[in-house]
């Protein structure tokens, strides 16, 4: 966003403000999680968004925006290993809707971008959907502060720290390493360099990398969720049909709902607890308002 | 008299020039389209190689096997017979490269065409004959020297990753610049043409086409006249085609610019020197006749034309010589013995008919959507130069990924669906304790075992005790290998974050295509991992 735009708005915004107070009390009265579970995975991402206070909650005309899903694996969407490709198009759809500029779907994969774009179906429905759906590009990776405990500076693909708004959007998998990958296990698909160092501290660099980019929005797929031989699944059965998605701007508070999809209570889940600990989001469910619908 | 060129035969020119750009256009457009394209199945991208009737005889007496898409050849020799060399003129893409730099050469004035050629025409032939008397001993070399062969494979492995790599260079400086949409879209346009860039032999491949199109600085079309041995193979059955060359004697001003200027050095003039074997028909001679001279009429009854003279003492000679290339090529014990680095893709046939069938083209490499598959130097012995091998530290086996398989043009990856390529394997992985993150310093890594992608996967976790230096003992989770799982894909030792000599590696030992090079004698599936 250009200075002078961010000015406008900040001007606008108080001025709204200071006219009904009643704007502000609405905003306060958002729930903090979204949980919505239905057999279409586009309808239950709208419904998702719609009780979280609407996309234009989000985003605003005229915005470049940045779609991060999971497309890491050279697999259909029925194995489970990348995001939901209809849950993509419906938040490309809904960014559309709130009047973006721009959208790019994109994501730095584990195995050729060619392949898990095409075979995920994220390619084709982002595009269905009017996205820019970008291969990663080194040409755009730039060497990053990340500023975090661990991580001090990485590679990061521009196009996520560019955009005007982020919004992440994972599967919800099972990982050896972290236990689960959701939200903020995420992130590492938008580096570059040599990402598999990263295992040596998994879970500090989950929270180092959580820290730094700034998604407006997480929204964790959970129409399939895979329960076996995580990240990639393979069997049919690995899978499982869950049907539900949360939405959040807490994204802790998000991989902790997420969490019990699988049963694990958020404090057993160290990323989760230091992420906590450090008051970058709630883990407490019972702390938070939760909204759950059905569609 | 008139002195007139003929307008009929330039306009004939023409179109042989139009039909050269169109016949390489396509082979270019199939050549990039020999990518992943975005399902399982790739469409006929191969199929140029079926037309070629050298590449059909040599696979099926080499390997005593009929491989059916080489039926197309069958068309190759009747125009062959029928028109001559016509192929070599109007078709080939190898001939069309060297044409076109001796075309650029001789505007150049780097090549000056000689009056008196008088070049070793016979050369192809008795090569044509070492090549042959090998393959019918077993001992298949024509695919490194076929000309569709040796563009494929220079081209794939050598000149489109040069490309790719000044256009990276083209792409630096837009991004320098600030003219970063263009780079975008250039960036976005080449990774959707997903050339492979990195091939060990590149250098070399790369080194040999540039030397040939160098040679067309001493001869025009130096390859095709003395070195090609597709082109000797179609001169031989060109003997009794029915385009004959006639020189109209009451026109001819014996200006020699016919035979100075032949492509291929067939001497149009004198006429009785003429030489249909030779004769690739790009009709220059007639084109470029001032006195429009020189016709080619049908003349469907044999006659008597002038031969390239084959002695019968070199061609028993060199068959002789072919034959003793066998044992030769085979005395290296690592042509027959397992070599550990010796990964086939998925699919190859065992390593003896395999050899007989690739034709080192590089389809397969250029398939690849993870570059693994490098032409060989020495791993396969001398014979199996530049047949392609798995390199993990490159790249891995796909695992949802027959590529390599379809569009092997010989069968010497017999072609598989995905469904059956993943049962295949090729190879097994092995830890080094030694080297590995967990074992040898107690901290957390799991990288393979994360991108492994079997289901179950082949490499388990298991906490082990390490020492370390301080005398403190840790557990981490630590890579064991499953070998009744394990596929060999190598994307584990891809992946290692011990980048410089993985600390997991895999070796062909456990491929499916060979009885011998096996580890266990039984090979069972634990119950807990069905």
């Amino acid at each position: 966003m250009k200075r002078r735009a961010f000015l406008k708005e900040v001007t606008r915004g108080s001025l709204l403000l200071g006219l009904s107070p009643s704007l502000f009390a609405q905003e306060k009265s958002f729930p903090d999680l979204t949980l919505v579970q239905g057999d279409s995975p586009g309808a239950i991402t709208r419904e998702a968004i719609l009780a979280l206070g609407g996309i234009k909650r989000f985003i605003s005309k005229g915005d470049v925006v940045v779609v991060k899903p999971n497309i890491g694996w050279d697999r259909a969407p029925e194995q489970a290993a990348c995001t939901n490709p209809d849950v993509v198009k419906t938040l490309v759809e809904l960014s559309f809707e709130a009047g973006a500029k721009e959208v790019k779907v994109m994501d730095n994969p584990c195995n050729p971008a060619q392949r898990t774009y095409a075979r995920s179906g994220i390619a084709q429905a982002a595009k269905d959907a009017g996205a820019k759906v970008l291969f990663p590009n080194r040409h755009r990776l730039k060497k990053m502060a990340l500023r975090g405990e661990w991580l001090k500076e990485w590679e990061v693909f521009t196009d996520f720290v560019q955009a005007d708004k982020i919004i992440n959007v994972p599967i919800a998998k099972i990982h050896s390493l972290s236990r689960l990958t959701m939200g903020m296990k995420n992130w590492l698909g938008a580096l570059g360099g040599n990402r598999n160092q990263l295992h040596q501290r998994l879970d500090q660099a989950m929270i180092d990398l959580s820290a730094f980019f700034k998604p407006c929005l997480t929204l964790l797929d959970g129409f399939r969720i895979l329960i076996r031989n995580g990240p990639q699944g393979g069997r049919l059965s690995d899978a499982k049909l869950f049907k539900t998605v949360v939405a959040g701007v807490d994204y802790v508070a998000v991989d902790a709902m997420g969490a019990s999809f699988f049963g694990i209570d958020p404090e057993q889940l160290p990323f989760l607890e230091v992420a906590h600990q450090k008051g970058f989001g709630q883990i407490h469910l019972e702390q938070l308002t939760i909204e759950k619908r059905t569609v | 008299m008139k002195k007139e060129r003929s307008k009929k035969y330039r306009i004939i020119q023409a179109f042989r020039i139009l039909s050269q750009a169109i016949f390489f256009s396509l082979f270019i457009y199939l050549l990039l389209q020999t990518r992943f394209p975005g399902e399982d199945y790739i469409g006929q991208v191969e199929t140029f190689f079926h037309f070629d009737p050298l590449l059909a005889l040599a696979t099926f007496i080499a390997s005593r096997t009929v491989f059916f898409s080489f039926i197309f050849a069958a068309a190759t020799i009747l125009i062959t017979f029928v028109l001559g060399r016509v192929v070599c003129g109007w078709v080939c893409p190898l001939g069309t490269i060297h044409q076109f730099f001796s075309f650029i050469f001789k505007k150049a004035k780097l090549l000056k065409p000689k009056k008196n050629p008088a070049g070793p025409l016979s050369w192809k032939y008795y090569f044509l004959i070492f090549l042959l008397a090998s393959t019918l001993l077993t001992l298949d070399l024509v695919g490194i020297f076929d000309p569709l062969s040796l563009l494929y494979r220079s081209f794939a492995g050598s000149v489109l990753p040069a490309l790719r790599y000044s256009f990276n260079a083209l792409i630096d400086l837009f991004y320098k610049l600030k003219l970063l949409s263009i780079g975008d879209s250039l960036v976005q346009f080449l990774e959707r043409l997903a050339i492979n860039t990195t091939f060990f032999q590149g250098f070399f491949i790369g080194a040999i086409f540039i030397g040939l199109v160098l040679l067309n600085l001493t001869r025009e079309r130096l390859w095709c006249r003395y070195l090609c041995p597709l082109g000797a193979f179609l001169g031989l059955i060109s003997r009794w085609n029915v385009l004959k060359l006639r020189i109209d004697p009451q026109r001819c001003i014996e200006c020699r610019l016919c035979t100075i200027h032949c492509q291929t050095e067939a001497t149009p003039f004198p006429n009785e020197e003429w030489k249909s074997s030779e004769c690739d028909y790009c009709f220059t001679c007639s084109s470029i006749c001032p006195t429009d001279a020189i016709r080619f009429p049908l003349k469907p009854a044999p006659e008597d034309v002038k031969q390239v003279n084959l002695s019968r003492r070199k061609l028993i000679f060199t068959s002789l010589l072919g034959a003793i290339a066998v044992p030769f090529f085979r005395f290296s014990p690592s042509s027959r013995h397992s070599s550990p680095k010796l990964i086939r893709p998925p699919g190859a046939l065992p390593e003896e008919k395999f050899l007989q069938k690739c034709v080192r083209c590089g389809e397969c490499m250029k398939v690849c959507p993870t570059n693994a598959l490098q032409p060989a130097l020495s791993e396969a012995g001398p014979e199996g130069l530049w047949t392609p091998m798995l390199v993990p530290k490159i790249g891995y086996c796909e695992y949802y990924c027959s590529l390599c398989s379809q569009v092997c043009p010989t069968g010497a990856i017999k072609e598989l669906t995905v469904p059956e390529k993943i049962k295949v394997v090729i190879g097994t992985a092995w830890v080094d304790k030694n080297r590995c993150i967990p074992y040898s310093m107690g901290t957390p890594c799991i990288v393979c075992e994360e991108h492994c992608p079997t289901s179950p996967k082949a490499i388990k976790l298991v906490n082990a005790e390490v020492k370390l230096p301080d005398g403190t003992i840790k557990s981490p989770a630590c890579p064991v290998v499953v070998i009744d799982l394990c596929i060999g894909c190598g994307i584990c030792e891809n992946k290692c974050p011990v980048v410089d000599k993985p600390a997991i590696y895999v070796t062909s030992v456990g491929e499916s295509r060979s009885d011998k090079n096996q580890v266990l004698l039984d090979i069972f599936l634990p119950e807990e991992l069905e």
